[in-house]
């Protein structure tokens, strides 16, 4: 197939593009329904119980109109962005994370959980069955880090910060793409899923050295939201990524699957 | 440009998710979708193994009290005055042999000990010692008929609308080795707060499910009539029947 005259390549099967738009659709509303889920309880230890002791982040209002944020024991006051907020039906109160980015846009624990507890079994199937298949074909291989692209990581960071003119060899995907999908599929992705595992319905019964790995049930909460958190910030520079390294190619690429080599 | 324009759609993006999660939060087919993934959790995992126990040292001492406020009413407040003598614990329905037990009564069964974690669907945990009569042992001292089902445990609090606080368990978690109809909390007979006289403990599901200020216990064949429908106060909110850790 030709786009603009040149000679395109069929880069990402149906399976790694449905599961792509699908783990996007299931990410969005995990992370709504999860901070839901937060707001319920708006504290993390780093414990089995609640623990105030072991409090690494809390997010609250200690007066009507103020609201804070505790990290590490180091207060901030982050009234309408966190504590203090929009609660989705008009008014501003004791709400941690604001309306307009939970699921459903309202306090409703309840409706939270269910939208949660459904997504996850899409994100967790999406994963594997894309990891699994990427594992047969043999497309994953491209995408793992090695140790022979280490050597590679820095002076592909400097052809990004312009300090070399040319990027190092390499294939189909740069040694910072390399480490940064194998971090979010072999670290990030089995820490969110190991995590909400321990967190699930009837896993600690069955399970309990699972959580117990984790540091206990609040600890794997914190472990959980950290995760969550980290994939946040990958997703935030990825799609930065796309949308200011050719957006039309990119995104036609992971629709139709035919990229366009510069 | 480029950069504005990410941020800019990135936030309106994010900002639009309350909102379209609410429109189809309201939809009922929506709603149904979603609730099925309780009935594969409870499939696929089910009730099985133990809540872990834990040492003396791990317990909070000053156990949370959560959920709706102690009974205010004089039926309570006249129970609680005159130490729970006139209190009797009514078991009914499916079962051969209906009784009624004075807390006397339960105190002289063979008692059973956990110190156990409690975990709020909220997301807070605690750690309680608990004592008293296993739930086990109660259903067999009044004989299920074979038409039990579930066995629903009516409260004496209220939601101050009026609707009573009701909780219900299948017959295979009614007969889980750690269900307990508990009648102390760390060493101490249960004080009003904590759901005294009798409240249930079930170490292997959310708080929600371990009803406090029990009066009646009902052996029935199905919930669908009772309340909402849903076998319980929280479950009649939208809250899951299934309710394991």
């Amino acid at each position: 197939m030709k786009v603009a005259g040149r000679q395109a390549i069929y880069r990402y099967p149906l399976l790694t593009r449905a599961s792509h738009w699908l783990w996007v659709l299931a990410f969005v509303v995990l992370i709504g329904s999860g901070l839901q889920i937060f707001n319920a309880s708006p504290n993390l230890d780093a414990s089995d119980k609640s623990d105030a002791a072991r409090r690494v982040l809390a997010i609250g209002s200690p007066a009507d109109g103020v609201g804070t944020t505790t990290l590490f024991g180091h207060t901030f006051v982050t009234t309408g962005w966190l504590g203090w907020t929009d609660d989705g039906m008009g008014e501003k109160s004791a709400h941690a994370f604001p309306a307009p980015i939970i699921i459903p846009g309202y306090q409703d624990l309840a409706a939270g959980r269910r939208w949660h507890l459904f997504f996850s079994w899409i994100a967790a199937i999406c994963w594997l069955a894309w990891l699994i298949s990427s594992a047969i074909k043999g497309n994953l291989r491209e995408m793992v880090l090695r140790p022979s692209d280490v050597p590679k990581l820095w002076p592909m960071q400097a052809y990004y910060l312009k300090l070399r003119k040319q990027p190092p060899p390499h294939g189909i995907y740069n040694p910072l793409q390399k480490a940064a999908y194998t971090t979010v599929l072999f670290v990030l992705a089995p820490l969110v899923v190991l995590t909400g595992l321990a967190l699930s319905p009837g896993i600690d019964a069955i399970a309990n050295p699972l959580t117990v790995a984790f540091g206990g049930r609040q600890f794997a909460r914190l472990w959980h939201f950290v995760g969550m958190g980290l994939l946040v910030g990958f997703f935030v520079i990825h799609t930065f990524q796309v949308a200011t390294q050719g957006v039309v190619n990119q995104m036609r690429s992971m629709i139709s699957g035919w990229y366009q080599p510069e | 440009m480029r950069r504005r324009l990410f941020l800019a759609s990135a936030a309106s993006a994010l900002a639009g998710c309350g909102p379209i999660g609410s429109a189809l939060n309201n939809n009922d087919s929506v709603r149904r979708i979603l609730a099925s993934a309780e009935g594969l959790n409870h499939f696929l995992i089910g009730t099985r193994g133990l809540a872990r126990e834990y040492r003396d040292n791990d317990v909070d001492r000053h156990f949370r009290v959560n959920g709706f406020a102690t009974p205010p009413d004089t039926r309570y407040t006249d129970l609680v005055a005159r130490n729970f003598a006139p209190y009797r614990l009514i078991v009914e329905g499916a079962v051969e042999r209906p009784q009624t037990f004075s807390l006397a009564q339960l105190q002289r069964m063979p008692q059973q000990t956990q110190i156990t974690r409690h975990d709020c669907v909220e997301g807070w945990s605690a750690i309680g010692k608990w004592s008293g009569v296993p739930l086990g042992g109660l259903l067999d001292t009044v004989g299920l008929r074979n038409d039990a089902r579930y066995v629903v445990f009516r409260c004496m609090d209220n939601d101050g609308s009026g609707n009573l606080y009701y909780e219900s368990l299948d017959i295979h978690q009614a007969r889980h080795p750690q269900a307990l109809l508990a009648l102390r909390l760390n060493d101490a007979p249960l004080d009003p707060d904590h759901g005294a006289p009798v409240r249930l403990r079930v170490p292997t599901q959310l708080g929600y499910k371990s009803a406090k200020w029990i009066g009646q216990i009902e052996v029935v064949g199905s919930f669908a009539t009772i309340a909402g429908g849903h076998g319980g106060y929280w479950e009649d909110q939208g809250y899951e029947w299934y309710a394991g850790i």
